[in-house]
């Protein structure tokens, strides 16, 4: 729950960590040279499906003498294994350099270590694989032509998995029901792009055996526990650390190949080993996204109710598996959340994740949710239209208003503000909805207004993964406090934060509960020498992290409080900690420095009570609940679009949302902004395209669209507070949310545009305009 | 083969022998060790590598470092120094125009000879002239909203300290 | 994504530069701003083993003489945004360098850098072909002219032979009272169209004494509309019939489609384009009257 009277929890204050990053004094991957460090250049396959018959290394050998090449003979059988333990899903691994088969363009093939990057790029080129060609599997229908062979050898079909969920009674509600409603929705395939991409760097100590791994990575214990379990170190002997990390959305999230090979290099080798992704082929081959096929059907009754929904999901999951979230959560994700806001109790799912010769797909911001919200909430609005009902009216008909609520397949939601966000909405709106009326008659430019309200399942905790038998296995933050003699604080904080603001929001924290300003609290993250933690994903940073550092730092509030009241001859409650001091509630004037009673705990021990040992740390973990912690919002795009051109403009874009306790609107508001552009970029431009023979055609950012300054709007956000009472603070996530609404909300802005329902993104100006040329009185 | 070449950073003269090859981001960040340098895409799409050449934006990943003999080079260690003081990143902070830094020192060196073209000018420019300014720059974190107001903010400071603005 | 190795040459001279391009052939590249080269160097599409900076010769003026402006090849784009001589002859190129990619780029890329990467959607290639530029070209042997749409063979293919300089283009001077305007739509501000359209119009206040266009994204090169140019000469200002002339332009151009857009998207919104800009370009010439 919220604590009480907090004085930094929910404070706009600027960052801490800024000052470093705006001057250029920031320490990314790229930044770290070891001396006598070999620069690593992969060979990546260019053709997309190939027997890989044989890698000439010669040339390189003539030609630059002294470089060192690896290929798959000398990795063998290492391997990336991220097997979902369903007994339905077909088990694969990708080598960490291609043994006898390549599945995409992009997938590693050689490993070239040179004494510098230009020289090692140039030594690549003359690394000349020989291939066997094979069928390549380019589509969704491909992948699902029991003609094809499959893509791995012992496989029935390119299926990874196909399974169901189910809750309720279906025929019963296809039976009550007077409208059936059956619509596919597409969403495109895409991937990430942080602005810095990947990047490893290996450094093995033979003398101490200790290996230390530099990783631009959102999650250094996972990679540590893989490197070691794989290469078969100890662990203890094993440091990974995240340095400034430029990004990661999700992207950063999965234990990669590189990650193990660069360790086993530089263990090879004895050198230190540095490889930084360029990005071609952070494109090509890091993870992509999205790429989901869904087809749903609502059961409707007269009054307008959802009875029950049936849903079928594929997803092209692309060549390979990845570690720690699968070949199935992506289309398993899908599955889960498809139920939404909505209150109905009958649902059954199919979803499958198909196999094909594509990069494979990982975690994005969002994690299939975004797709899902796009075909639930195009649902609602189709739904809507063909029962001749107003689309905000008709959710609030079926939204969910009674907590805690127990789903269709179980799950259970903590409290929220899904009604009161919706009626915040719709007064928002009013405006804008009367200017899309009055342009349906304009055959030159339409305004149309869409909204998407949805749910995120966020901070999951470790029955959620237990149930779905994945990898990741567990879903805890730690954190690890420490108060020095001088009364400043040291947090070392399970977590890596690339841009969320955690130096400053568990500041914050920390703050509150051991009396001193946040400028007093110094928090390391990113390194393996914190104590265990999942790292940064799943929105669980605040609920989680947050809920560490107050759960670890209270305890040290506890022992300070009691140290103070000793030094006051007072009684502990009495005793108050803020603004770096320790002093009576009732009289504020009598107190000591923190640092005083910092340094009694730890210098001057005579100064502590009978009996209490010395010390001021503290650690705690807090996992995530059971079913998670369910933040909620409701977006709205007002779009006008110039017919004849197809070409779209966001008048508008707002945002009311609920994920609990706040601990920094700036930060927040920060995260929501930056989520929406990137969900406005999958909406609208951002499109991963491969052609028939599995080639790829956006391998540059002049094919590979993101959002630029110029076509986004300012976004409006507008808060409710629901705390939760499943973590410490109240708080939920939300550094996913801003993602999710997006594509559903602009995909509803054009079919109320345009009078024409919208099936698939991106919305780019070709598609608008065959909307509008199909889309009747247009 | 290696070609002399002597460079002014950031006020510090710099005689180098470099491949006439190497871009001039990575003789910034290698041989200078100008961190703040950062490399988003090495092919001009991103913006993130810009840098002043003799007083104008540039991308160091589209300039040879042999091509600036003799020039003026400034990159974004030289604005505000460690504490980030120029008015421009203490805006970029105060509205929250960064997040994992990385596109940031791109940002700022793009747009400070904007900001300061416009206090000259004595006007500030409409929201869709500032968006145009930072076309060039991707960020891929903030939704650029921060960054707007940043400008907007700094340009409006600069005209009321010199007593031009409304 | 680094470039291969090169020998660096800083041309001091236009004849220094055609002495060096002349040397090594098919093996030299001359350099001015690098925005298009440098990206292609990057991702080792190109790799010049010589490069020739001509960035410091004598060719960044823009002149003019009785019948013609003469942009050097150096000239850098944003240039344009504030010339006289560009605002008062040639106001399609004012319009059209607002959508040349970034200010960043605007800053350094020069006409001649452009004009020999030859992008099919360029601005700067479509203002030439608009306005029946020629392009000079030196070498050791000396100098010639070329038509812009003689110059422009393809997809980034040029008429430049091995050790030729692009030096300067000459775009000829309207005669009397004349109006230009150019619209393009690509999927980001910057981006290289997916359609564009250019129109120049000379009248005499009351008909049209002669009309221009170019279109862009129709071909692999900027295209005229010769046949509709012909037509419109000699007609009243008011007669010109912006969404005739926009449909007859769709009639006539068979673009290629790809995954950002359909032909018949692009087919459509050429002709579309076309409209706009010949509408803009007749209210203009007929509110001068």
């Amino acid at each position: 729950m919220k604590p009480e009277n907090p004085r930094h929890l929910g404070a706009r204050i600027q960052r801490l960590e800024d000052p470093r990053l705006l001057s250029g004094r920031a320490r990314y991957i790229d930044d770290i040279r070891p001396n006598n460090c070999l620069h690593l250049k992969f060979v990546r396959s260019q053709v997309a499906h190939a027997k890989l018959l044989e890698v000439d290394t010669s040339m390189v050998e003539d030609m630059f003498p002294g470089t060192i090449v690896f290929t798959g003979k000398d990795t063998g059988a290492l391997s990336m294994k991220a097997h979902q333990d369903y007994p339905e899903m077909q088990y694969a691994e990708q080598p960490l350099l291609a043994t006898d088969r390549v599945r995409f363009v992009g997938e590693p093939i050689a490993a070239v270590l040179a004494e510098d990057a230009y020289q090692a790029e140039d030594a690549a080129e003359m690394v000349f694989p020989d291939f066997d060609f094979l069928p390549v599997i380019a589509t969704m229908e491909q992948a699902q032509d029991p003609a094809l062979p499959p893509l791995f050898d012992g496989w029935k079909s390119n299926v990874w998995v196909e399974r169901q969920m189910a809750g309720g009674d279906l025929a019963a509600a296809r039976a009550g029901a007077a409208h059936v409603i059956r619509r596919t929705y597409r969403n495109q395939r895409q991937t990430g792009v942080p602005m810095e991409g990947r990047g490893v760097i290996a450094e093995y100590d033979q003398s101490m055996r200790v290996l230390t791994v530099w990783s631009s990575t959102q999650m250094p214990h996972l990679v540590r526990t893989y490197i070691a379990e794989e290469l078969g170190l100890p662990e203890s002997r094993i440091r990974v650390i995240a340095p400034d990390v430029g990004g990661g959305f999700g992207v950063k999230g999965q234990v990669f190949g590189e990650e193990v090979l660069l360790a086993w290099c530089a263990m090879k080798t004895g050198r230190p080993v540095k490889w930084i992704e360029d990005r071609r082929e952070n494109l090509l081959a890091s993870i992509h996204a999205r790429d989901h096929l869904h087809t749903l059907e609502a059961y409707v009754s007269a009054e307008g109710r959802l009875l029950g929904l049936w849903a079928d999901i594929t997803v092209d999951v692309g060549a390979y598996s990845t570690y720690p979230f699968t070949a199935a959560g992506d289309p398993g994700m899908a599955a889960k959340v498809m139920p939404g806001p909505y209150d109905f109790q009958a649902y059954e799912a199919t979803f499958r994740g198909l196999a094909s010769n594509k990069c494979p797909l990982g975690t994005y911001r969002g994690v299939a949710r975004p797709s899902a919200v796009f075909s639930q909430e195009r649902l609602m609005d189709d739904i809507a239209r063909e029962i001749g009902m107003d689309p905000i009216e008709f959710r609030l008909k079926n939204i969910i208003r009674e907590f805690p609520y127990r789903n269709v397949l179980g799950f259970t939601y903590d409290p929220g503000s899904y009604e009161e966000s919706l009626l915040r909405m719709r007064d928002l709106l009013q405006d804008d909805i009367a200017a899309a009326k009055a342009s349906r008659t304009d055959p030159k430019t339409r305004i149309g207004v869409g909204v998407a309200c949805f749910i995120e399942q966020t901070a999951h905790g470790t029955p959620d993964f237990t149930r779905r038998r994945v990898p990741i296995e567990t879903g805890y933050v730690a954190a690890r406090i420490e108060m020095m003699p001088d009364g400043e604080v040291l947090i070392d904080l399970g977590l890596q934060s690339h841009g969320q603001g955690m130096e400053t929001t568990m500041a914050q924290v920390a703050a509150d509960a051991l009396g001193v300003t946040p400028d007093r609290v110094f928090v390391r993250h990113g390194d393996t020498s914190a104590p265990y933690s999942v790292g940064t994903w799943g929105s669980r940073g605040g609920p989680l992290g947050g809920g560490a550092v107050h759960v670890a730092a209270t305890e040290i509030g506890t022992k300070l409080k009691l140290i103070a009241a000793n030094l006051l001859q007072a009684s502990p409650e009495h005793v108050e900690l803020a603004d770096n001091r320790a002093f009576l509630r009732d009289r504020p004037e009598t107190g000591v420095d923190i640092g005083y009673v910092a340094r009694s705990a730890l210098r001057n021990i005579d100064r502590l009570p009978e009996g209490m040992s010395p010390g001021l740390a503290a650690e705690a973990s807090v996992d995530g609940p059971k079913d998670g912690t369910y933040s909620n919002a409701v977006h709205a795009a007002v779009v006008e679009i110039d017919v004849p051109t197809g070409k779209m403009k966001i008048r508008r874009f707002v945002v009311v949302e609920d994920c609990g306790t706040i601990i920094n609107p700036l930060v927040v508001d920060g995260q929501v902004r930056g989520g929406v552009v990137q969900g406005i970029g999958s909406a609208l431009c951002e499109h991963f395209v491969y052609d028939e023979e599995g080639q790829p055609l956006t391998t540059s950012f002049a094919d590979y669209l993101m959002p630029q300054a110029p076509e986004m709007p300012m976004i409006e956000v507008h808060h409710i507070e629901t705390p939760t009472p499943l973590t410490p603070l109240g708080a939920k996530g939300l550094g996913e949310g801003g993602a999710i609404g997006p594509p559903a909300a602009l995909a509803n802005a054009v079919t109320n545009a345009l009078d024409f329902e919208v099936r698939e993104t991106p919305l780019t100006a070709s598609a608008i305009w065959h909307m509008a040329q199909d889309a009747k009185g247009v | 083969m290696k070609n002399k070449i002597e460079l002014t950073v950031n006020g510090k003269g710099h005689a180098l022998a470099v491949e006439p090859r190497r871009l001039l981001a990575d003789v910034l960040r290698e041989d200078c060790g100008l961190h703040g340098v950062h490399i988003g895409c090495a092919h001009g799409a991103c913006g993130c590598c810009t840098v002043h050449v003799d007083g104008a934006p540039r991308l160091s990943c589209l300039t040879f470092a042999v091509q600036c003999d003799g020039k003026t080079i400034e990159t974004v260690e030289s604005l505000g120094g460690t504490d980030a003081t120029h008015p421009l990143q203490q805006a970029f902070r105060k509205h929250h125009g960064l997040q994992c830094g990385y596109c940031t020192p791109g940002f700022l060196m793009a747009l400070v000879p904007f900001v300061d073209a416009k206090v000259r000018e004595g006007t500030m420019p409409p929201e869709a002239e500032i968006r145009d300014a930072m076309s060039g720059n991707i960020c891929r974190c903030t939704g650029y909203q921060g960054i707007v107001e940043a400008v907007q903010d700094t340009i409006g400071q600069g005209l009321r300290s010199q007593g031009t603005g409304q | 994504m680094r470039p291969t190795e090169f020998a660096y040459h800083r041309a001091e001279t236009i004849e220094h530069a055609l002495a060096l391009l002349a040397e090594h052939g098919e093996d030299g590249r001359p350099i001015s701003g690098g925005q298009s080269l440098v990206p292609m160097m990057n991702l080792r599409l190109a790799r010049p083993a010589h490069l020739v900076d001509v960035n410091h010769l004598d060719m960044a003026r823009i002149e003019e003489d009785a019948d013609t402006i003469r942009i050097g090849a150096l000239v850098r784009h944003e240039t344009y945004l504030t010339h006289p001589l560009i605002a008062r002859h040639l106001p399609a190129m004012l319009e059209a360098v607002h959508w040349i990619g970034h200010p960043t780029i605007r800053r350094n890329g020069s006409i001649g850098g452009s004009l020999c990467h030859a992008d099919p959607t360029a601005e700067l290639a479509a203002m030439a072909v608009l306005h029946d530029a020629r392009i000079v070209l030196a070498s050791t042997g000396g100098r010639r002219e070329v038509a812009a749409v003689d110059f422009l063979k393809g997809a980034y293919v040029t008429d430049v032979q091995p050790g030729e300089l692009l030096v300067e283009v000459i775009f000829p001077k309207p005669t009397g009272p004349h109006v230009g305007t150019f619209d393009e739509v690509g999927e980001r501000l910057g981006d290289f169209a997916i359609g564009s359209f250019g129109v120049r119009l000379e009248h005499d206040g009351t008909r049209v004494r002669r009309l221009a266009t170019v279109c862009g994204g129709a071909r692999m090169v900027p295209i005229r509309m010769t046949e509709l140019e012909a037509g419109a000469a000699g007609q009243p200002l008011s007669a010109l019939d912006p969404v005739a002339f926009g449909q007859k332009v769709t009639a006539m151009v068979s673009p290629s489609g790809d995954f950002r857009a359909s032909a018949e998207y692009r087919r459509n919104l050429i002709g579309e384009l076309a409209s706009r800009t010949l509408q803009r370009a007749r209210d203009q010439a007929m509110g001068m009257k």
